[in-house]
């Protein structure tokens, strides 16, 4: 049925079935990593984690259902507004945190494109060579910072600016790196096109082995981006209870913390693609033999894995101080990019 | 004399960090796969309502009232316990025993009210301490709850059967008839 919806309209059809497809992915994977998140920090201090709730009293499934009874509770908090906050600002905040961070999925690509009846179909929400490749997510990834500072400017609180201010100095300063990282990486292939990545790493092999400082700079940047911790000056609940969203409850909360995972997810992706071969099968240089459906599934599992890492190092590693975020950000991934970058340079003009 | 605080000075190697940091996530991972590879059984958490921690030995935990094996009581209201309590949640009423029978020993005393304020009591121990009887036991029960106060108000026979299920013996109350009593014989010997 699909392939004869898709011989109707072809471009229309599979552009629809992309986005669906896409959102769906990001918004059902989500959940499920809240999930991971507080059974894999249990598991990892030796706790067990929430386990009670129980769907019609009795399927406990390993705690999923905490999941569903966490969404229904969101949904049915009563939704409240400070009154001294700014309610415009305030209402457009969590879409604002939430958007960015969706959006940034459109041009990772999950899969080898195919070719199907003439048309080339290809597996991301924006085909390659439009001129923006993988400048885009960078930039909207820039966005999210607007997410942190309209929710903690408007909540009207001063935990919550702190938080903000915080988190958007720690994000701004951490961009740079990032940034300067990436470059090393578009001198390297030529060029910014995330399919164009991906098959310089087909044919060459991994960045993450041709450039582990690059990969290195960019990870850690990474975390700081998705203000997760060793990074998460947003929050800091030990000094200025919940930072940014103190004021935030019901389903505002809810897609606020969405967001934070949809950002990992995204994140994730990014990674994948720039240095870890996209979805290329390790092991192996064929690229054209590939099942469509066998590259999609080694893109599913390195974005997995990158995933429970993110979850991994926030139960592992403690909070920086202000003062020691900075010093790294400046002082240390900043100069680590700049040489990353001239070595690279060096190199490729030998 | 001042006293001087050496600083800590870390070697280039602990400066790099990110063994360091490897270092705890590899820490981390072998929390994490050895938690996940115990049975639920063997963690550190004791489920509680479904698993129950063994008390150790010498806890004090809810009376019992210690009975003969014919089910008749072995306390024989003499009010050590109550004067030893501390937190005066005891309160007897003694009357005398008509129907003797062969295992009480002969005593002629037992107690008509027995009762224990759940709420009052503070669980030292004083009254096991003054029995001369051994009638009255602190043992390892500590789920005490209600919904009312009233009912934590055990009287004598709540306090004989507090244990009646854990130990599998019968619960004992005022309409249980015990068993004749042997033929009395006072001269022996």
């Amino acid at each position: 049925m699909i392939l004869g919806i898709l011989s109707l309209a072809p471009e229309l059809s599979w552009m629809l079935i992309k986005v669906l497809v896409c959102i769906g992915f990001l918004m059902l994977l989500a959940p499920p990593l809240t999930w991971v998140e507080r059974r894999g920090s249990a598991m990892i201090q030796d706790r067990i984690g929430p386990n009670r709730a129980a769907l019609f009293g009795k399927i406990k499934i390993l705690g999923l259902a905490h999941v569903l009874a966490d969404g229904l509770k969101f949904f049915f908090k009563e939704d409240l507004i400070p009154k001294d906050a700014n309610r415009a600002l305030f209402w457009i905040a969590p879409a604002l945190a939430f958007i960015p961070a969706l959006l940034g999925f459109a041009v990772i690509p999950v899969g080898r494109s195919f070719e199907l009846e003439g048309t080339t179909y290809h597996l991301s929400l924006i085909d390659p060579n439009n001129g923006m490749g993988l400048l885009y997510p960078l930039a909207i990834g820039g966005l999210a910072v607007y997410g942190v500072l309209v929710a903690a400017w408007s909540s009207n609180n001063k935990w919550s600016i702190l938080g903000g201010m915080r988190a958007s100095a720690q994000m701004v300063s951490y961009e740079l790196g990032l940034g300067l990282s990436v470059i090393a990486l578009f001198v390297t292939v030529g060029g910014y096109d995330p399919h164009q990545v991906i098959l310089d790493q087909v044919q060459h092999g991994w960045y993450l082995w041709r450039q582990p400082l690059g990969f290195l700079v960019f990870f850690v940047c990474q975390f700081a981006e998705t203000n997760r911790l060793p990074f998460d000056f947003a929050e800091g609940e030990s000094e200025i209870v919940a930072g940014f969203h103190t004021e935030f409850g019901s389903m505002k909360f809810g897609l606020m913390g969405l967001a934070e995972y949809v950002h990992i997810i995204v994140a994730s992706a990014l990674i994948v693609t720039l240095y870890l071969g996209g979805w290329s099968i390790p092991f192996s240089r064929d690229g054209d033999s590939w099942p469509v459906l066998a590259t999609v599934a080694s893109f599913l599992a390195k974005l997995l894995f990158l995933c429970w890492v993110f979850v991994w190092v926030r139960w592992t590693l403690p909070r920086f101080r202000y003062d020691q975020l900075m010093h790294i950000g400046w002082k240390i991934m900043f100069p680590l990019s700049l040489i990353n970058l001239v070595v690279n340079a060096w190199w490729l003009t030998r | 004399m001042a006293i001087l605080v050496k600083k800590v000075q870390l070697s280039w190697w602990d400066r790099l960090y990110f063994p360091a940091v490897l270092k705890g996530m590899w820490v981390t991972f072998g929390h994490f796969i050895r938690q996940l590879l115990t049975p639920t059984s063997k963690r550190f958490t004791i489920q509680y309502p479904e698993m129950k921690k063994e008390m150790p030995e010498g806890y004090r935990g809810l009376h019992e009232l210690k009975q003969f094996e014919d089910g008749s009581i072995k306390c024989v209201a003499c009010f050590m316990c109550q004067e030893a309590c501390p937190a005066r949640c005891i309160t007897i009423e003694a009357e005398e025993f008509s129907d003797l029978n062969f295992t009480q020993g002969y005593e002629e005393k037992r107690p008509k009210i027995f009762k224990i304020d759940m709420l009052r009591c503070i669980y030292c121990g004083m009254c096991e301490e003054a029995c001369p009887k051994d009638a009255i036991w602190l043992r390892k029960d500590y789920e005490l709850a209600a919904y009312d106060r009233l009912s934590l108000n055990y009287g004598k026979w709540d306090l004989m059967n507090t244990y009646a299920v854990t130990d599998g013996k019968p619960v004992q109350s005022e309409d249980n008839e015990l068993p004749p009593s042997p033929p009395r014989n006072f001269v022996t010997m």
